[in-house]
């Protein structure tokens, strides 16, 4: 139960971080918040404090670790880092025509 | 088994690495490359309706590939069912086409352009084709990836912020997809589509709400339904024409097949049924329906107004999915047909217009008829098939919607239907009676080009026109196309067919 929490507290910091801050960098680093909540939760909820595989033929293998989860999460990272750089590669493209990191400059909610 | 299924994954992805190795020895080499490739891909997709042919009429048609020979449950699985098989044939075809027209219509950067394009048709034919879960929300994140550097192309100020908002939206939404696929993975320990159908309705109550919900979210804030609606018309208009093309009516096409393909066979439409999530659906869509084409009206941009006009037809089209009779996921598949021809034709003309025009303004497209009347004309076939005039593709698909949501007499959706025809009638034929205005002749600069490049015009205008054409015969014709598409239907109505053939042998 404590996951959960903690998982939907971190999760909603990096919300916050997205909807309230003024500059583009820090909602990036909200988003990539967001991203590490939902990796820790992964792991912490199908974590069963047994084995990590990968399993030696001559070790018994009960009570092993699920493998799977931390290869999507692995591909999570990738993919979370991937977006990341590139959203920072706009932002500096951004901030040459515009020299401030502000969203407000994208134009309102509604309107664009 | 059969292996052809992954070369619709291969063949793109490895001529977009192999394109800039080409590009530093010469620019012919990479053109030739390029159409090669692409001539490729589609030929695949023609075989495969080739050598089934006698199972695609039987509506039997089912094609499966283990990835690494793991047998369902365990590894990935590709499969292409009459679905996927209608939807891999739209993509195909359209990006053919865009590909065609590119090499007439973007002058600059191309090896770039070219190797995230086939990126983007490799990720759209992985998301037609897998069969696993999370698959699938990888191959929805490099979509996204590889398609927003196409939006910021025109390294401009507004192309960047819209590439900015695109990503934010679609990373945001990639996220409420991964906690969606986390928590099924959690709940049933499985990531095969097939296997998680099985077991989904023996879940409690409120972790089915949790999944189903979590998804939606995901996919309507990509699709840009009703609440998140907003990023879509500054992404769709701040690139080149021919993005403009793929994104708002290639694109949005995929996350429509996810939306089925999640909500008709995976999880199930009785779940969406028993939390009453259907009716919800279908008001918010029909919301977005109507709002997408009171945004369009009150736009004065040619390629904005398409774009919140492709709001307004995704809300349509969702809305008419929902309903979940065979009739109106005929109309709705109707429509997904109709909407991409008419789309990706209305923006391969306009980007051909807008190049004698200063900005994409109402008042600077006067006279622009003029430059090129026969692909006018092709224009205002298409904007008349949008509204819903006959001949055209759109005539046929709206009456089908209409239809199906009189046969489920739910009339507020038919009463939107009709609104939305007419409020798209004044906002299309506002630019159609502009186009023809006859202008004193002003100064010469005013047709002069404004981007630095020539087009090359033949390519372009033919590419345009021929859509054009495509839109007026298959709407004459288009009850040919019912076989294939009523054995789509079949398959989002039966999702017995798609378990039984991944899971048993």
């Amino acid at each position: 139960m404590i996951n959960h929490i903690v998982f939907i507290f971190i999760f909603l910091l990096g919300f916050y971080a997205i909807l309230v801050k003024k500059s583009l960098i820090k909602m990036v680093i909200g988003l990539n918040i967001m991203e590490g909540a939902i990796f820790y939760w992964f792991i912490a909820i199908t974590d069963r404090g047994g084995i990590i595989p990968i399993v030696q033929s001559t070790q018994v293998a009960f009570n092993l670790n699920d493998p799977i989860p931390q290869a999507l999460i692995l591909t999570g990272i990738v993919i979370g880092a991937s977006t990341s750089a590139f959203l920072l590669t706009l932002i500096i493209e951004l901030n040459k025509f515009t020299d401030s990191t502000n969203p407000d400059q994208l134009g309102g909610i509604i309107e664009d | 088994m059969n292996n052809i299924l992954i070369y619709l994954v291969i063949v793109p992805l490895a001529t977009a690495f192999l394109i800039p190795f080409v590009d530093i020895f010469s620019n012919k080499a990479r053109k030739i490359l390029v159409g090669f490739s692409a001539l490729l891909e589609f030929s695949i997709g023609i075989y495969i309706i080739i050598s089934n042919y006698g199972e695609i009429t039987e509506h039997t048609f089912f094609l499966k590939y283990y990835l690494g020979n793991w047998i369902p449950p365990i590894g990935i699985t590709l499969s292409m069912d009459m679905l996927s098989l209608f939807f891999s044939t739209l993509i195909s075809v359209s990006l053919l086409f865009i590909i065609t027209y590119s090499i007439g219509f973007i002058g600059h950067h191309e090896g770039k352009y070219y190797v995230l394009l086939f990126l983007i048709w490799a990720a759209m034919h992985g998301i037609i084709l897998t069969g696993d879960i999370f698959n699938l929300d990888v191959f929805l994140e490099l979509m996204l990836i590889t398609s927003a550097p196409l939006v910021a192309f025109k390294r401009n100020r507004n192309g960047t912020e819209a590439a900015i908002k695109y990503m934010f939206f679609g990373a945001i939404g990639g996220l409420f997809i991964f906690i969606g696929v986390i928590l099924v993975y959690f709940n049933l320990g499985t990531l095969n589509f097939a296997d998680i159908a099985q077991s989904f309705s023996l879940l409690p109550l409120f972790s089915k709400k949790m999944i189903i919900i979590f998804f939606l979210i995901g996919i309507f804030i990509k699709l840009g339904i009703f609440p998140f609606h907003f990023w879509l018309s500054k992404a769709h208009s701040a690139c080149p024409s021919s993005i403009s093309a793929l994104l708002s009516g290639v694109i949005v096409k995929v996350y429509i097949y996810v939306f089925i393909r999640l909500f008709f066979n995976v999880f199930g439409f009785d779940i969406l049924r028993e939390t009453g999530l259907d009716i919800i659906i279908i008001v918010i869509a029909l919301t977005s329906s109507i709002l997408g084409h009171v945004l369009a009206l009150s736009e004065n941009d040619i390629k904005r107004m398409l774009a919140y006009s492709t709001v307004a037809n995704l809300g349509i089209i969702v809305a008419v999915l929902t309903l979940n009779t065979k009739l109106a996921i005929l109309a709705g598949l109707l429509h997904v047909m109709a909407h991409l021809l008419m789309k990706v034709s209305l923006f391969t003309a306009t980007g051909y217009l807008l190049q004698f025009t200063p900005s994409h303004k109402l008042q600077d497209l006067k006279g622009v008829a003029y430059k090129n009347i026969i692909l006018f004309a092709g224009f205002t076939l298409t904007a008349a098939g949008m509204i819903g005039l006959p001949p055209m593709i759109g005539f046929a698909s709206k009456w089908h919607i209409l239809q199906a949501f009189l046969d489920r007499s739910f009339h507020w959706g038919s009463i939107i239907v009709i609104l939305g025809t007419i409020i798209a009638f004044f906002y299309y034929i506002k630019y159609i009676i502009y186009g023809f205005k006859t202008i004193s002749i002003g100064p010469p600069e005013r047709f002069r080009l404004i981007l630095s490049v020539f087009y090359r015009e033949r390519v372009v205008t033919n590419i345009a026109i021929l859509f054009a054409i495509a839109v007026v015969v298959v709407g004459v014709f288009f009850k040919l196309s019912y076989g294939p598409i009523e054995g789509a239907a079949n398959a989002v109505m039966n999702p017995s067919i798609y378990i039984e053939s991944i899971l048993g042998g």
